[in-house]
Parts: structure tokens; C-alpha cells; sequence
């Protein structure tokens, strides 16, 4: 019976070693580079997602907006705040992008179409972006240490991620089609 | 408590088996396949705004317009505009990338040692450079620089004289041309193929052989091209001078054969004659058949500027004495004609410096002292010559579609330099002298409209040039324009109406010098020659890779010979053998194809040897 207990304890140990500390440990996490409001550019400035996060001519996503972008509003400082002095500072007067962390950025075996999803799909942003569009601070950027993929789409842990498989299953859920036709993603 | 082994071992296994119901065993095989998929060693594709750039196809002469599918500043996708293009254009964003690309040569050095070299030279002593693609503005500036220095020498292939217009002819007599097969401009001659009925004759089953309406098997004459009394003898034929026997006897064609030929060409105008490089028995029998204005005229040339025309003239390597050449500076930067390097070393002088200009580390730079690193299509910035079948003229620039890697060497500007000629930017001088003649038409390929020069200011000529647009001269830029800007020239206009050449106005008489020509033939030369396919870009170093290492096609130090004829010399495939003519010998490698005729041997590219017997010899 005395002997059961050394296996019993490293189960244990392992147990909540695998399930308490490895989801934390597999992540490496870095801040944003500005501290940004969305709440405060929705509200304030009464902005849309589509107005900075638009999409191009030819149908691409742009993403995330250039400096020109911030700069046609932030030329000079909008206020007092220490966010605002630390923006114009490092990014504004030198001219230098702020090298954002895409939560959502997509690998570079996967292709993956904005337009199709949100035009032709009719997919709101909230749906795979939840309510970062009204936080008033962004989430630091959490990477898997091993693939390098972003832990999730909108920057807060157990929200849809960035696997395959959270593709499939929004695709099932929608009883979408071609789930398994490999070339719609992997071109 | 004490730790023992078995104690350990327990523990172990007790954490072994709890780590199987948590997630970090499943989950990192997971995140190991999806770090293998994006390993550092993969491609990255490029990110960014995908544009659609224009620009012309320099591969080749028929300067293909191309529209290229761009993200960020990174061509992705070549494809024509309003027409074809061909295999080697639609995958030429790949060049820049080939293995076998040259990052970087000695500069200074090759400039110290040509300026030495220039300054050194002998009275009788030469300073040449070897223009593989001449016709462009960048050959106008090495004919400047060879005037501007003692004995200077421009040396390049014979340009074709005329130009041809397949949406006229009805019916085309091709003598070994390749004529479904890059020799013209693919997308034009396809447009036109349906108008005409093609009558291929030739001694091997080519592609175009294939395609033709009718396949003549035409093995004598062999060289086709060189054959001016069998060319001459159906001239006669058509106009009634010889009977048809008689000709058959000289070609060696069956008399039926001759007969319904010389009715169909007759009958069913206008008519067109073609052989790989239009030489002057060709050009002579097309206007016998009163083609001349209809299907075939001469070639036209976008103006240049009035001072440039102190330029030297082009120079037949040939004719250049033996071991008289002290410094050759060779431009194979863009994919032109090719002479086999046997011909050109026994013009050097024993302490010649050589220098090669090229992408990459074949071709001749193999024999240059300097092999200096040149930009490629589609970075290189040059124009580019007329197709063959471009019955006006124009001007077209391949502008760069990617910038080119640092220490890329401008042939035009090296060359100029070594010569001394200012610095200056030839193409927009002769952009500039275009629009000054106020001529023509600019045709744009991003919205396909056509605005006569002369509406158009000069900076903006300029910048559309480069931006994917071509001038095209007289009013056959609207017809171009209405085809749809496609790819070459061809329009349905007539060809600009000049008299033919007053040598070419009679059927041509001169002496036969081919081979083989008679059937006695010399008989210590018991093969004939024939050139494959003059498409010069075939047997560029460029291609090499697909092509001639591959062995598809035969490569410039390629010969094929037919089995039986190979086994008659003793020769296995692959061999190594002379080749020789009664102009000298060369060293050739053997490949044994059973599609070749008896009696032949095939050869690639050059035609000064198409006019002669020949036999190989095992080394
Ligand atoms: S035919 Fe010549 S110009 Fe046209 S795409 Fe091919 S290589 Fe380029």
C-alpha cells in the first residue's frame, strides 16, 4: 500500500503541473507598443471599425492602420494623457510605425480572406474579434513558444485561437460547406 | 522517509501517467506540427497591397506586354495583357532567383584593366564589343562608344531587314521557320493564325510541322534558308519561267508537289514566304509574288537622336581579322543571339582582356577574364527591338518590376564610361526624340487607350513608358490599340509601302553556296546542316536550365545527328566529336534523335554554318 504513494504523489504533481502551470508556461506575452483605446476613438471620435481597419481597392484587408492614419488626427498631441505624449514622442515626431502585435495575424501557410468572411458572409467583426473594439486598453500579445501562432483572436485567453481547428468548428457550427477542402486555405 | 529507487521509479511513473490527462503531451505534438509547418526554412510569402504593375517582356523580341500581379513591391503573377504570353514570360519573376545568378563581380578591376588595355592598344589592334541583341537603344549606345575610340569595332548578329504581317496573308510557305514556335510575337501570330493557311516545309516534324496545315518534308535543300537556287528555281516556277520539272529537279521536290505550291501561293494571296531570318532569296521571291506592301515590308525603327547618328557600324565578326581584338566587352545581360565562343576566341589577340557582362555564371563568362554581375527581366530598366513581325515601328521599355540586388553593373554604363562618352540617360533621350517627332501613337496597357503623340506633354510620355505602354508609330498605333493592345504589332494596316530593295527586286540568282547543294555535294562533307529554330532566346544561358540541361532542346555546343548517321561516324549518344565545315571545325557534344533525317545534322542558332557540308568526327 506504502508503495502506491510515490505514484499517486507524481500524478499528482504532474496533473497540476499539466493543467495549473504548462498553459501558462507554453505562452510568451509582450505588450502592445501604444496603449490605445478603442473605447475612446469609438466613442469620442465616433469612429467605425471599417474606418481604420478598412479594406483595400482590389478587396485585401489592410489590417492594422499605418502611422499616415494616426497621424491624420495625431499630428500633433490630442491631449494630456501619458499614452498620448508616448505615442507622438516615439512614433509621431520620428516618424517610426509602432510595431503592433496582430492578435489575429494569420500564419504564412494560411491564407484567409477579410472580405469573404465579413461581405460575403456576413460575419460581424464582434464575431471573431468579441468586444475588443470597445476596451478601453489592448490585452498583451500572447504567442505560443513553440508555433509561434497568437493565442487567440482577440487578445484574451479562451477566446476562439488560431488553429485549424478553430476554423473547422465555426465552419461546422455554420454548416458551412467545404470545411475540408484544404485549397481554400493552404492556396 | 527515505527516497529509494523503487520509490523513484513509482514516482516516475505516477507523474508519466498524470501527464497523459493533461493537456501538455497532446499539446505540444500539436504546436511541433505547426512550428514544422512554418520552420524559418519555408517560403514566406509576400504581405502587403496587391497592385496590378505594366511592363514589356524583354526575354525575347516579341516584348510581350505584361501585367504583373504585385503584393507589396514582390511580382507574384506575370500575365499577358490582352494576350498570351509564353511559358518563359509568365514564369520569368522566378530569374532573379536562379541558382545559378551572379551576385557580384570585380569592378574596378575590369574597369583599370579595359582602360589599360584601350590605352595600350596597337594600331592594328581592336576594342570591340559583342552586342548579343542589337536594336535596342542600349546597342545605339555602344555603336557611339566604338566610334568615339581608335579602331573600335560594334560587333552583333545580323538584324532581320524586313518586317512580315501575318493578318494579311492568306496563305504562308514557311522554309524552316519556327513559326508557331517564338518566332514571332505568340499572342499576334495566334490572333492571325486562322486567317492563313500555313504550309510548313521542313526536313524534321517541328512543332510548327505539327500545327501546319501542310508539312512539306523538304530535306533538299537542307540549309532552307541558304538554298537560293532552289528559292530562285520556284520563284521562276511561280512566274512562269521554268517549268515546273525543271524546278523540281532543282529542289528536289516532287513535281506535283511544286505544282500545287506554286498554285496555292499563286491562287490564294496574298502570300508570304518565311524563313528563319528572312534572308535575302526569301525576301526576293515574296516580291515576286508581289508581296512586298502586303505581307512583308521593311523593318521600321523608332527615331533617335539627330547626334547619335555618328555611331559605328555593325561589324560581322567574321570579318574581323584573326587575333586583331585587344580588348571584347560581350553584353549577354539580356537573352540575345548566340555565336559559339570558337569563333570569337580566334579573333583575340594573345593578351585580350575579356569582359562578360551577364546575369549569370554561364555563357561567356565562362571564357572572360571579368564577368560582371548584371540586373535581369524583370529588374533590368532596357527596351527592346523590333519583333519580326512589328510592321511599324515602336518603342517599348521593360521597366523593372523589382529593384535589382546592390552591385548590379550597368553593361551601357561601363561601356560608355570606358569609351569616355558622357554619362547620360539614352533612353529618355530617345524617349524624348519619339515624342519630338510627334508622331505615333501611345498605347497604355493599365486602361488600354491610345493618344497620339502629340497630345501628349513629354514628362508624362516619359513616365508612362515607364509604366506599361508602347509607342507605336503612325496610325497603326489605333489598330494595335483597337486589338487590344496585345502583344506585338501586327495590325491588319498594309506595311509601309517602300520600293523592295533594288537587289531584291529580280528573283535572286546568286550562286548557290549551300550545302549539300548540289547532289553531288563535296563528297568529303557528306552531311547537311540545318539550323533549328532562330528563337535566339532558346539558347540563351538564361534558359538553360529548362531547356538545355534537360537536354529538350539542343543547347549552342549541341548537335543531332540520326542514329544510323551516328553510328556510321562511330559516335555513341552524349559523345563528344568535331563538327566540321569546310570554314573550320568545333567542338560539339552528340545527341543521337531518331526524329532527325538521315543525312543531316542539327545545330542550333548559328547560320553561318548553314550554308555548308559537314561532317563529325569522334575525338
Ligand atoms: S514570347 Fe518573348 S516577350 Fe513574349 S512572354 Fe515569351 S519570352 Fe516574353
Amino acid at each position: 500500500m506504502r508503495g502506491i504513494i510515490p505514484f499517486v504523489a507524481g500524478a499528482a504533481i504532474a496533473l497540476s503541473a499539466g493543467w495549473a502551470g504548462f498553459p501558462y508556461a507554453i505562452y510568451k506575452s509582450r505588450p502592445q507598443p501604444v496603449d490605445f483605446s478603442h473605447r475612446v476613438h469609438a466613442e469620442k471620435a465616433g469612429a467605425k471599425c471599417e474606418d481604420c481597419h478598412a479594406f483595400r481597392n482590389d478587396g485585401t484587408f489592410a489590417g492594422i492602420p499605418s502611422l499616415d492614419k494616426c497621424t491624420g488626427c495625431h499630428a500633433a498631441a490630442m491631449g494630456t494623457t501619458a499614452a498620448e505624449k508616448n505615442f507622438i514622442d516615439q512614433y509621431v515626431t520620428p516618424q517610426r510605425e509602432p510595431q503592433w502585435a496582430a492578435y489575429a495575424r494569420q500564419p504564412e501557410n494560411v491564407f484567409f480572406s477579410h472580405i469573404a468572411h465579413v461581405k460575403l458572409g456576413q460575419v460581424k467583426c464582434e464575431t471573431c474579434h468579441g468586444d475588443q473594439g470597445s476596451t478601453d486598453k489592448l490585452p498583451r500579445y500572447q504567442e505560443d513558444r513553440i508555433s509561434g501562432y497568437s493565442r487567440d483572436i482577440w487578445g484574451t485567453a479562451g477566446r476562439p485561437g488560431m488553429t485549424m481547428d478553430n476554423c473547422v468548428d465555426c465552419h461546422r457550427k455554420q454548416k458551412l460547406e467545404r470545411e475540408h477542402s484544404c485549397l481554400e486555405c493552404h492556396k | 522517509m527515505t527516497t529509494t529507487r523503487r520509490g523513484l521509479l513509482q514516482f516516475l511513473g505516477g507523474s508519466a501517467v498524470g501527464a497523459l490527462f493533461t493537456p501538455a503531451p497532446w499539446r505540444l505534438i500539436t504546436d511541433t506540427a505547426l512550428w514544422s509547418e512554418n520552420w524559418p526554412g519555408i517560403p514566406r510569402p509576400a504581405r502587403g497591397e496587391i497592385r496590378a504593375k505594366f511592363t514589356n517582356c524583354s526575354l525575347c523580341t516579341a516584348g510581350c506586354a505584361v501585367r504583373a500581379r504585385s503584393v507589396g513591391d514582390q511580382p507574384v503573377a506575370l500575365a499577358g495583357v490582352a494576350g498570351g504570353l509564353c511559358p518563359f514570360g509568365l514564369t520569368a519573376h522566378h530569374l532573379p532567383y536562379h541558382p545559378a545568378r551572379l551576385k557580384q563581380g570585380p569592378v574596378k578591376e575590369a574597369a583599370a584593366a579595359v582602360a589599360d588595355a584601350i590605352a595600350q592598344c596597337g594600331p592594328s589592334e581592336h576594342v570591340a564589343v559583342l552586342d548579343l541583341r542589337p536594336g535596342r537603344t542600349a546597342s545605339w549606345t555602344y555603336r557611339r562608344a566604338m566610334a568615339s575610340v581608335h579602331n573600335g569595332l560594334y560587333l552583333a548578329p545580323p538584324e532581320p531587314t524586313v518586317a512580315v504581317n501575318l493578318r494579311n496573308a492568306k496563305t504562308v510557305l514557311s522554309l524552316g521557320a519556327p513559326l508557331l514556335d517564338g518566332w514571332g510575337t505568340p499572342a499576334d501570330v495566334f490572333a492571325a493564325r486562322d486567317g492563313f493557311r500555313l504550309i510548313q516545309a521542313e526536313p524534321i516534324e517541328s512543332r510548327t510541322a505539327a500545327l501546319a496545315d501542310q508539312w512539306i518534308v523538304w530535306d533538299r535543300p537542307p540549309g532552307l534558308s541558304a538554298d537560293a537556287t532552289s528559292l530562285s528555281a520556284l520563284a521562276q516556277a511561280i512566274a512562269g519561267e521554268m517549268t515546273v520539272s525543271e524546278a523540281a529537279t532543282i529542289t528536289g521536290l516532287p513535281a506535283d508537289q511544286i505544282q500545287s505550291l506554286v498554285k496555292e501561293l499563286k491562287d490564294n494571296g496574298p502570300a508570304l514566304v518565311v524563313d528563319s531570318e528572312m534572308s535575302p532569296a526569301v525576301v526576293a521571291l515574296n516580291v515576286r509574288l508581289g508581296s512586298w506592301g502586303r505581307t512583308i515590308g521593311p523593318r521600321q525603327e523608332a527615331p533617335v537622336p539627330e547626334s547619335w547618328k555618328k555611331a559605328a557600324p555593325r561589324t560581322d565578326l567574321a570579318a574581323v581579322p584573326d587575333r586583331s581584338i585587344r580588348v571584347l566587352l560581350i553584353d549577354e545581360s539580356t537573352p540575345g543571339e548566340y555565336l559559339p565562343w570558337e569563333s570569337i576566341e580566334k579573333k583575340l589577340a594573345a593578351n585580350a582582356v575579356v569582359g562578360a557582362f551577364a546575369p549569370w555564371t554561364q555563357g561567356y563568362g565562362r571564357h572572360a577574364q571579368y564577368v560582371l554581375p548584371t540586373a535581369v527581366y524583370p529588374e533590368a530598366l532596357d527596351d527592346i527591338p523590333p519583333a519580326i513581325d512589328s510592321v511599324a515601328a515602336a518603342f517599348r521599355i521593360a521597366a523593372p518590376l523589382v529593384a535589382p540586388p546592390a552591385g548590379m553593373v550597368s553593361p551601357v554604363e561601363f561601356i560608355a564610361g570606358a569609351a569616355g562618352l558622357p554619362a547620360s540617360d539614352a533612353l529618355r533621350e530617345r524617349a524624348d526624340a519619339i515624342h519630338k517627332a510627334g508622331r505615333g501613337t501611345l498605347v497604355t496597357y493599365a486602361d488600354g487607350k491610345s493618344i497620339p503623340v502629340k497630345d501628349v506633354k513629354p514628362e508624362d510620355f516619359w513616365k508612362s513608358l515607364n509604366a506599361g505602354a508602347r509607342w507605336v508609330d503612325g496610325a497603326l498605333g489605333a489598330a494595335v490599340a483597337a486589338a487590344g493592345v496585345a502583344s506585338g504589332l501586327g495590325g491588319a494596316d498594309p506595311l509601309v509601302r517602300s520600293r523592295p530593295p533594288g537587289r531584291l527586286s529580280a528573283p535572286a540568282q546568286q550562286a548557290d553556296e549551300g550545302v549539300g547543294s548540289g547532289p553531288g555535294g563535296p563528297p568529303h562533307y557528306p552531311l547537311t546542316i540545318v539550323t533549328e529554330s532562330r528563337a535566339a532566346f532558346l539558347s540563351s544561358p538564361l534558359l538553360s536550365q529548362i531547356y538545355q540541361e534537360s537536354n529538350l532542346r539542343l543547347a549552342p555546343n549541341r548537335i543531332a545527328l540520326h542514329p544510323t548517321d551516328a553510328a556510321s561516324s562511330g559516335i555513341a549518344d552524349g559523345a563528344h566529336a568535331f563538327l566540321e565545315t569546310r570554314d573550320g571545325k568545333r567542338e560539339v557534344q552528340v545527341t543521337v534523335d531518331s526524329s532527325v533525317r538521315p543525312g543531316v545534322v542539327l545545330v542550333v542558332g548559328q547560320t553561318d554554318t548553314a550554308s555548308s557540308g559537314a561532317k563529325v568526327v569522334r575525338i
